[in-house]
């Protein structure tokens, strides 16, 4: 980290990138009965992206590195200001408790969609990695303590993750107007629904619910945080516990079905 | 990580939130200083309570825990410490986070291209899934509790 701070380059880099960014501002596009809300942040990140040797040539593979070693600190000061919106909301929050707490097993919908169809695209055992939940850190710490990282199933969650990290916030931020606008979900259900242990997709999915309904935005933005809160407590327990035993098995149902034999037995980690 | 060291980092972003706070939102860099100057004591409140309480509780958790505490109706100056940190704009703090983010992705582009098309296939199943059925629950929660 401390490479990064003294990287002067990439700050400057930074700077520029938010004062262009927030110059552009927010615009959001009529398309149906919906709207598509485009966040500074999200000009940022793909304008970024571009910054590095295969497009614009600005920065470095070092840089890049310096770059992706501040992010984790970077979180606190919107950490610290999602604080302050969950504290003046708390009595709403709490009124809302039994629905926040009862949508985390939304996330086992995940593996009962994902495994089939990982299965059904050929893949073996990278479907447990890939499937089980959305991959973020403490999934893919979870995968690598259980299977080992260097095996399919860490192919499978590695893969996801880095999918989450290069087009999760974009595609988080698309998908909660989208839902919005289409389907009959109330925006506090989708901002419920955005705390799925990211920060970013969190913070993408309830900044484009707050810029379409901003007469409840501050609500929005406290279930989001709350619920993301919530995600970062249970959730490794939750994939551990359900999400793992669920997708052994379900692996295996579908194993039969697409083969017509049973897969072989797979071996964890230290036990050869 | 050394105190100082995230110090550093912070007053940095805070300095670049604060020039996106005036650019995007038009809130003035004075005005929305006491602001900026109570999220950065939130954070260094954070990282002193995870160093000194034992159980290795992480920043996060305890910066939004005394964000929460301090801005609860009622804590004594909650409705000062609100109005302030009501000038610094989320959105503006969230734009110099995704420039750093963005910046580091370049190195994760290949691997992506190594692990495969199924693999992005099944990880856009991955994020919609997990949106969609935690929010029909939370539907399916809120109407039935008559929240909605």
């Amino acid at each position: 980290m401390k490479d990064g701070i003294k990287n002067v380059k990439i700050h400057v880099i930074v700077l520029i990138l938010v004062v262009v960014s927030e110059f552009i501002g927010i615009h959001s596009f009529k398309i149906g009965p919906g709207t598509l809300v485009l966040l500074p942040m999200l000009y940022a990140l793909i304008i970024g992206s571009l910054m590095g040797p295969k497009f614009l040539k600005a920065v470095k593979q070092k840089d890049m590195v310096d770059a992706g070693s501040l992010v984790g600190v970077t979180l606190m000061l919107l950490m610290a200001r999602y604080g302050t919106l969950v504290g003046p909301n708390l009595p709403a929050i709490i009124k809302s408790g039994p629905a926040l707490i009862l949508q985390e097993f939304g996330n086992l919908a995940t593996l009962m969609l994902g495994i089939p169809l990982a299965v059904f695209l050929g893949l073996k055992r990278e479907a447990i990695g890939a499937a089980h939940s959305v991959a973020r850190e403490p999934n893919v710490a979870l995968i690598g303590d259980i299977y080992g990282l260097d095996g399919p199933e860490g192919q499978g969650v590695m893969g996801v993750y880095i999918c989450g990290t290069v087009f999760g916030t974009i595609f988080y931020g698309l998908m909660a107007t989208t839902a919005a606008a289409y389907l009959p979900i109330s925006p506090k259900a989708l901002a419920m629904a955005s705390g799925v242990g990211s920060a970013s997709m969190m913070t993408a999915s309830v900044g484009s619910l707050s810029a379409m309904f901003p007469d409840i935005a501050g609500e929005l933005q406290a279930l989001g945080a709350a619920s993301n809160m919530l995600s970062g407590l249970d959730g490794l327990y939750m994939s551990l516990w359900m999400a793992l035993p669920m997708s052994e098995w379900l692996y295996r149902a579908t194993y039969k079905v697409k083969y017509g034999t049973a897969p072989e037995r797979f071996v964890r980690k230290g036990d050869e | 990580m050394k105190i100082s060291e995230t110090i550093a980092v912070l007053l940095i972003v805070a300095v670049m939130s604060l020039v996106g706070n005036l650019v995007g939102f038009h809130n003035g860099i004075i005005e929305s200083l006491p602001g900026m100057i109570f999220l950065l004591a939130l954070c260094v409140a954070g990282v002193i309570m995870r160093n000194v309480v034992p159980g290795n509780i992480p920043n996060v958790a305890w910066i939004v825990l005394i964000g929460c505490i301090v801005t609860y109706p009622g804590f004594p100056g909650s409705a000062q410490l609100s109005a302030w940190v009501g000038k610094v704009s989320f959105l503006s703090l969230t734009t110099p986070i995704l420039a750093y983010a963005g910046l580091s992705i370049g190195k994760d582009l290949d691997m992506l291209k190594k692990t495969g098309w199924r693999i992005v296939v099944v990880a856009i199943f991955v994020f919609v899934g997990t949106y969609i059925g935690s929010a029909l629950i939370a539907q399916g929660v809120l109407s039935a509790t008559g929240q909605l």
